[in-house]
């Protein structure tokens, strides 16, 4: 092999080495870029949720299967920082998309459990506020009558007093 | 007793029912602020589950476990992040003075959401993955927390006071806030020491 069909060999070989590797950091920086982009989403969606469940407690909702739902999705969560961290892109993307559906769920759910919540709050506040009222007015029917009866009582038995003389 | 008297007392008798009978209405739209003290619980417990029995005398290889527990009495739900993290007697610890949490970086993070008077506990394993002697010092480059390595490269000399190669195995508490929407160090931490034996 002549000296200038080696050394064009070379140069081919060497690019193609140079373009391996050139790709495979282009493709980790992307996977990486994904990465953090697909936990921050994951992240915003549990955070998200957390705060539903919050409100949805806020005005009575039992939110005790919620937080157990939720709690799968922070797991998720930690799995997906952890294998970031530790340069599994792949494993951090499959984690954090799971944790978003997990959120997104649980979303949906606490909103709809603090629609009902807030419903039951309002019919229980009207049925109280009637109570109320008609525990008020039987009260003062009966405040009324049993002082005039009393009056009547006291000043019979005021008259029928006689004084004493010593 | 004068009519007078009876008549004020009847007053106060009907203003007591009248307050007796609003008192459900009134109870729906006036919230009291609730009692006792607002704080979050942390704590480390020993493989049985006792306050007895932490890992001490470790080696290379081996997994020991401790079970480590959160309670939440702040009032609502909290979503809590836990950081584990492993430092020699040198390198930092959470800041008492400044609230701040410890500039190292953690080797294992943990979330639990925790309803309000509750308490949510989980199992942690860990080995010294990789440890060395380099002259007076021993190096560990490697841990793991729960099947998951880490490197740290944490290096401890001998401690002659207490004899030993000391290391520390320690858990941050963080909390969400809402407020800020991201977590923030929630001013406690619990860890064990640990002595580097082989």
């Amino acid at each position: 092999m002549s000296a200038g069909r080696l050394r064009f060999l070379s140069a081919i070989v060497l690019l193609f080495v140079l373009s391996s590797i050139l790709m495979v950091s282009v493709f980790a920086v992307n996977d990486r870029e994904a990465a953090v982009s697909i936990i921050g989403e994951a992240e915003q969606s549990v955070a998200r949720a957390y705060e539903a469940v919050l409100d949805a407690e806020g005005v009575g909702a039992n939110v005790s299967g919620l937080l157990v739902r939720l709690n799968a999705g922070a797991w998720l969560l930690s799995e997906a920082s952890m294998a970031f961290e530790a340069g599994d892109f792949e494993e951090a993307i499959r984690f954090s998309e799971l944790a978003s559906e997990v959120g997104g769920e649980v979303l949906g759910e606490a909103e709809g459990l603090e629609v009902e919540a807030r419903d039951a709050g309002v019919g229980r506040l009207r049925w109280s506020v009637v109570g109320s009222v008609l525990g008020v007015l039987v009260v003062v029917c009966v405040g009324l009558l049993g002082y005039r009866v009393f009056k009547r009582r006291y000043y019979r038995r005021l008259l029928k007093m006689r004084p004493r003389v010593g | 007793m004068r009519f007078q008297d009876y008549r004020t007392l009847f007053q106060v008798a009907c203003l007591g029912f009248v307050l007796l009978a609003v008192s459900p209405a009134l109870s729906q739209v006036v919230s009291f602020p609730g009692g006792g003290e607002r704080f979050s619980e942390l704590w480390l417990l020993g493989s049985n589950h006792m306050a007895e029995d932490y890992p001490f005398n470790v080696r290379a290889g081996e997994d020991y476990s401790l079970f480590l527990g959160v309670g939440n009495h702040l009032g609502c739900s909290a979503y809590y992040l836990v950081y584990a993290k492993f430092r020699n007697q040198s390198q930092s610890l959470p800041n008492a003075s400044s609230s701040g949490p410890s500039s190292l970086s953690s080797v294992y993070e943990f979330r639990f959401l925790v309803a309000d008077g509750d308490v949510s506990e989980t199992l942690v394993t860990f080995k010294i993955l990789e440890a060395s002697v380099q002259g007076n010092a021993v190096v560990v480059e490697s841990v793991s927390v729960n099947d998951r390595a880490f490197q740290v490269g944490c290096s401890s000399t001998w401690d002659s006071d207490n004899n030993g190669f000391y290391f520390q195995l320690f858990f941050e508490l963080w909390l969400y806030n809402t407020t800020g929407l991201t977590f923030q160090f929630h001013d406690r931490f619990v860890g064990i020491w640990l002595n580097m034996t082989g």
